[in-house]
């Protein structure tokens, strides 16, 4: 009895040691290796938060008012893009360091069927979100985002927060924070790859 | 019987290792703290008469809010709401003057923010007809964090604090007559 009690706690402590380590290496950056682009240094990746909407799961479906057209776009309706869903919002200044990069983006992959979609968290009005998305030169589909749709996808309580979403409608990739432009750069080129597989 | 003794062990593993996962979790978003009030000690003040008053603030570590006077019109700037009772005013709000600093977001331009400890000042002012009483006041500093790398939605912080009117004494100053009565900066 003695050693089958030796036994069951060299076990116990074998597998409290693995899954620490287990549980620290899961929240490594996915891209710790990011190259530095415009003099910004790469943010540290936090780790998926609790209630954000896991990788290989379906997007959560959401229909809100694109900016200035004033038209419903449900996510639904992008089926068959490779989406880039980016929270943001004109009091973020991280947010405002990556729309150039976004605008590169859509222009650059665009034509394989990548769409950005800006999903605007503030609470201003849709007219001074347009101008401020005019004067940042964005190109993508903008949003008027909603606190309903921001808890489907987690809460949104930290911005930028962008998922990447397959055609299939599955999420590839998440990163939340600032990030490199080859960072999200990579994220694209995953969830286009992604669609091509699927 | 051993193999019992097993299985019950096992149990206990596996109870074990769960509820260490558990405790392991990150804190949830909504636990996250970017600014505490200190708390303001009872303000006096005669009827007719007028106090300064402090209120600070600790913004966390590793966290900055904007100003109340931030560098950019989007930018959302720190104020304070008071809600007052009839016999109590407070004006002439002072908020400090933010540190203009650069972020590794964008370190060509700079911000003006509060990090650390801030201090926001005023007068508190009971008009000549305040009733005497100990008056409890509810505050809110509406502020926007962010840290390094993201930035966190607007918030609200409320406290409170006591306002005492009371009779004329030697540390309380008599307001002098104006023609306006005192306002209340928001």
């Amino acid at each position: 009895m003695n050693r089958n009690v030796i036994f069951v706690l060299c076990v116990v402590v074998g597998i409290t040691a693995l899954l620490l380590v287990g549980k620290r290496t899961s929240k490594q950056p996915e891209s710790a290796s990011a190259s530095v682009t415009g003099g910004q240094q790469p943010a540290a990746a936090p780790v998926q938060g609790a209630g954000d909407p896991p990788k290989g799961s379906m997007a959560p479906a959401f229909e809100l008012k694109s900016i200035p057209e004033g038209k419903n776009i449900s996510l639904a309706s992008l089926r068959g893009k490779a989406v880039l869903l980016n929270f943001w919002a004109t009091w973020c200044g991280p947010c405002k360091i990556e729309m150039p990069w976004l605008v590169d983006l859509q222009k650059k992959y665009g034509p394989e069927g990548l769409q950005i979609v800006g999903v605007a968290m503030d609470d201003t009005d849709d007219k001074d979100i347009a101008d401020f998305a005019h004067k940042m030169g964005v190109n993508y589909m903008v949003l008027k985002g909603s606190e309903k749709v921001g808890d489907l996808y987690g809460g949104v309580d930290r911005l930028p927060l962008t998922y990447f979403v397959d055609r299939s409608g599955k999420v590839v990739d998440e990163i939340v924070g600032l990030h490199s432009a080859s960072d999200i750069e990579e994220s694209v080129k995953k969830t286009l790859e992604q669609a091509k597989s699927n | 019987m051993k193999s019992y003794r097993l299985v019950f062990f096992l149990l206990i593993l596996g109870l074990y290792s769960g509820l260490l996962l558990v405790a392991q979790e990150e804190p949830t978003p909504q636990g996250r703290t970017f600014v505490t009030a200190l708390p303001t000690s009872t303000v006096v003040v005669s009827p007719g008469g007028r106090t300064p008053v402090q209120f600070t603030f600790r913004v966390q570590n590793p966290y900055h809010i904007n100003s109340n006077q931030p560098t950019s019109e989007e930018l959302i700037p720190t104020q304070l709401h008071f809600s007052l009772p009839g016999e109590v005013a407070i004006g002439k709000m002072q908020y400090p003057a933010g540190k203009l600093m650069s972020f590794p977001f964008d370190p060509n331009v700079k911000l003006s923010v509060y990090s650390g400890d801030f201090v926001v000042r005023g007068v508190v002012v009971a008009p000549t007809q305040a009733s005497t009483g100990t008056y409890t006041i509810h505050a809110e500093l509406k502020y926007q964090a962010c840290d390094n790398n993201s930035c966190y939605p607007p918030k609200k912080l409320p406290f409170t604090f006591n306002v005492k009117v009371g009779t004329r004494s030697a540390g309380v100053k008599k307001a002098r007559p104006t023609a306006t009565s005192p306002h209340i900066h928001n």
